[in-house]
């Protein structure tokens, strides 16, 4: 019988003045499992992290670490006793090279501060074959992938002899392809004895990986079960309180004109690099189009290239038999409603208030937004508009003059989702829109989609999410290095054909079709 | 023959000031820190030689009192900018203009004179001669007899270089500027280390101002550091803080300092004093260029 390396008793946490992120969470982990914590966005998973690493204080409750009493003031003091924690958010020096990010804080010196640049390499290329992270120590970590950042990340930890390792979203980041590889990683690190905790929202995932899962809702602990005998169903249901529809019902309906083209688009970028090759397609009223494709084939292209962020050196691209190929991009926004796959960067401006960010782009093309011709902002119908979403969108807000990034993911998609929307434009543009959101939130987002096209909406879906696809498009176009490689209609594919037109760019050749 | 050892000699005294205050302001660079106050730790620094070694009468006291009113200044930048996290730029713009008024008014009240302070009393900081190099025809006249000043800023430049690059203090330092919250969660606090960049800006500055009022010249005048301190900020953002680009620079617009001394035989001095500014608009209109290319 193993014992529990960690113990949490009775964590309360109140962020003043009134919300309660934890209340009374208790919650043990085992030397050597890999511990899934599971919930919907500010259900309290990270909150419950941060405190176990010293970011954020308990207002009261114990921690024990190996059977002693812990309080962690600082991360410093958790990497000491052997707790790390890797962020969301990559923290490395990209001009800095592998062992250098790694050993920073910690540097092997020798005379006058000089740092031992033999003796630190050596320590880095040791942990990195003990645990056979497939890393060269020497290359530069602006040169190297997402993934393998990610493990620089875990390196840097493991460098610090930490025991317990806990990873906010590390499949986030990753493209598909990577993620088994982290798995693999992971698991033999706990094959090594570390304590393995990993944040997620995304249930197959740990049901695959994790031994134990915790799961959150609202601040409290729900239950921790085995990952053996659970489901993806059980686990969405304690996590959102309610049963989850995972195959939104579609209503077949039989689309209209097209309402969107593209013709011959071709975009080169500033190496001359052809990054869209006569891309070619059409949406028609009351369809949705699923594109698929690897990240990086030319869908960030593809949508610059239509929201008029870059200029395609050849084709057209037309919205209502409207030319909008040279059009200034205000004037695309009347046609075309965006949602960017950026929450924080392009669709919205977190620092300004929720009311701002709900009139731009309202502010200039509706006159109801401002007095005399655009010269002054009407606030009062911006916040009567600002009601409508929050009332339409079921967004969670207090006040519409606190900042944007003060709303929970969620919820911040569901502005970005009303304000675009209410645009009322013929044709939709979603990229990635539900990247990052927990399990309820993407079931509303998908539900308001197929609402759209019940509107007789053309909507395009850009994403990287199979599944999605599936569950809402009617077409799915892959896109392969710039390519529009397959245009077929979702009832008569499945996912592996897409899956094999995403890796290769073209059909898998039957082999046994010779009789 | 004599014209070019004094072009040379001219050259290298022009360049010294500037080098130093420029190392003190690449170590602020690095870390992160928009500094432009080198110009008011310059100054600072040169009022403060003057005022100790006429008191002292010593030189020695001289470099002290310089590098401590630098620190002075430096002092207030880490007060302000790193513990209060006031605006950087506007902490040093208050910084310049605060140099000027004060070591203007004490000027006025402790020697009772406008514009330039001169006596027999200051002593200045002396010249090295080293023998048998000194016998060396032309290249002695310019290794040997140089201000000690000038002998240190070379080993200055060496050990700014090799702390930067080769020492954990270095490791740390550019991490500070690179990505601030990484350093911080690597258990280093980056306000730390843009403090110990700031003394170290400060003790640069000091001695570039003891340089200017007690090597290149024996007296202290009003606003002497003339820009200087600008100069410095723009070497150090032309070569993107490299100590050898950094010395390189300087000696540039050392010699254009003295080819404008050269050029007031034919053109007014208000023109030739232009030079080294006009230097620097040209470098940073090439600089421009070079970043552009290397964006597209």
């Amino acid at each position: 019988m193993t014992k529990p390396i960690i113990e949490m008793k009775n964590i309360i946490k109140v962020f003043p003045p009134n919300v309660v992120a934890l209340d009374s969470v208790s919650a043990d982990f085992m030397q050597g499992e890999i511990h899934a914590i599971v919930g919907e966005n500010g259900a309290g998973k990270s909150t419950l992290m941060k405190v176990l690493y010293g970011l954020e204080h308990a207002n009261s409750g114990e921690i024990f670490f190996q059977e002693v009493k812990i309080e962690n003031k600082n991360a410093g003091e958790a990497i000491a006793r052997g707790i790390g924690m890797v962020h969301q958010e990559i923290l490395l020096i990209p001009e800095y090279t592998v062992w250098e990010n790694i050993i920073l804080g910690e540097e092997p010196t020798g005379l006058f501060g000089k740092i031992d640049q033999h003796a630190a390499r050596e320590q880095v290329k040791s942990r990195i074959d003990e645990f056979q992270f497939n890393l060269d120590p020497d290359s530069k970590v602006e040169d190297i992938s997402v993934a393998a950042r990610q493990k620089v990340e875990i390196l840097k930890l493991l460098y610090r002899n930490v025991s317990v390792l806990i990873l906010d979203e590390p499949t986030a980041v990753l493209t598909p392809q990577e993620i088994p590889q982290l798995f693999l990683e992971l698991r033999r690190l706990a094959k090594n004895g570390k304590t393995i905790l990993f944040i997620s929202h995304h249930l197959e995932e740990v049901l695959e990986l994790s031994d134990r899962i915790t799961v959150m809702r609202k601040g409290a602990k729900i239950a921790t079960v085995d990952a053996a005998n659970t489901s993806k169903d059980s686990l969405a249901q304690m996590m959102v309180g309610r049963e989850v529809l995972f195959s939104s019902q579609r209503i077949e309906q039989i689309p209209g004109e097209v309402v969107f083209n593209t013709e011959n688009l071709s975009f080169r970028d500033a190496n001359l690099r052809i990054r869209l090759e006569n891309v070619s397609l059409s949406v028609r009223a009351g369809e949705i189009v699923g594109i698929a494709g690897v990240e990086g084939n030319g869908q960030l292209e593809l949508v610059n290239c239509m929201m008029g962020m870059s200029k395609p050196f050849q084709g057209k691209i037309v919205v209502n038999n409207c030319d909008l190929t040279h059009a200034e991009i205000l004037e695309r926004r009347r046609f075309i409603s965006f949602v960017s796959q950026d929450r924080s960067k392009m669709g919205a401006s977190i620092k300004d208030s929720i009311l701002d960010n709900v009139r731009m782009t309202h502010h200039r093309l509706n006159p109801k937004f401002t007095h005399w011709k655009g010269l002054l902002l009407n606030d009062v119908y911006a916040r009567k508009f600002t009601a409508q979403i929050e009332k339409a969108f079921a967004v969670v807000m207090g006040s519409a003059d606190n900042e944007f990034r003060s709303l929970s993911g969620g919820n911040q998609q569901k502005v970005i989702l009303g304000r675009e929307l209410l645009l009322d434009t013929p044709f939709i543009l979603l990229d990635q829109p539900t990247r990052g959101l927990d399990v309820g939130s993407i079931e509303y987002v998908h539900e308001t989609i197929l609402k759209m096209r019940g509107q007789n909406r053309a909507i395009l879906l850009i994403s990287a999410d199979l599944e999605e696809l599936f569950r809402i498009a009617d077409r799915i176009l892959v896109i392969f290095r710039g390519k529009i490689v397959a245009d077929l209609p979702v009832a008569q594919t499945n996912i592996e054909q897409i899956g094999y037109l995403m890796l290769e760019g073209r059909e898998k050749i039957n082999a046994a079709k010779t009789d | 023959m004599n014209i070019l050892t004094g072009l040379i000699n001219g050259m290298i005294s022009g360049a010294t000031p500037i080098l130093l205050a420029a190392l003190g302001g690449t170590f602020t660079y690095y870390a992160g820190i928009f500094n432009i106050a080198m110009e008011g730790m310059m100054l600072s620094g040169a009022f403060f030689a003057v005022l100790g070694s006429y008191y002292f009468n010593s030189w020695p006291m001289g470099i002290l009192c310089a590098i401590l009113g630098s620190l002075f200044m430096a002092l207030i930048f880490i007060l302000f900018a790193v513990k209060l996290k006031t605006d950087e730029f506007v902490t040093g713009i208050a910084l310049n203009l605060f140099a000027v008024g004060s070591t203007t008014y004490l000027l006025r009240q402790i020697f009772d004179v406008k514009g330039a302070f001169s006596k027999p009393g200051i002593v200045p900081i002396p010249r090295l001669n080293i023998p048998l190099i000194n016998k060396i025809p032309f290249l002695g006249d310019i290794l040997s007899g140089q201000n000690m000043i000038i002998y240190l800023t070379i080993l200055l430049t060496i050990l700014a270089a090799y702390m930067i690059f080769k020492t954990r203090f270095g490791l740390r330092l550019r991490a500070a500027g690179y990505n601030a919250a990484c350093l911080d969660s690597s258990g280093v606090s980056t306000d730390r280390v843009r403090t110990w960049s700031l003394i170290l800006c400060g003790v640069f500055c000091g001695l570039a101002g003891a340089f200017l009022s007690l090597g290149y010249v024996t007296l202290f005048s009003e606003n002497m550091s003339a820009g200087r301190g600008w100069i410095s900020l723009a070497a150090v953002i032309l070569v993107n803080g490299n100590p050898w680009g950094i010395a390189l620079i300087s000696l540039i617009f050392g010699f254009t300092d003295g080819f404008g001394l050269l050029l007031q035989q034919y053109l007014p001095s208000q023109f030739t004093s232009m030079v080294p500014y006009v230097a620097t608009l040209i470098a940073l209109y090439f600089y421009s260029v070079k970043a552009r290319n290397k964006k597209a």
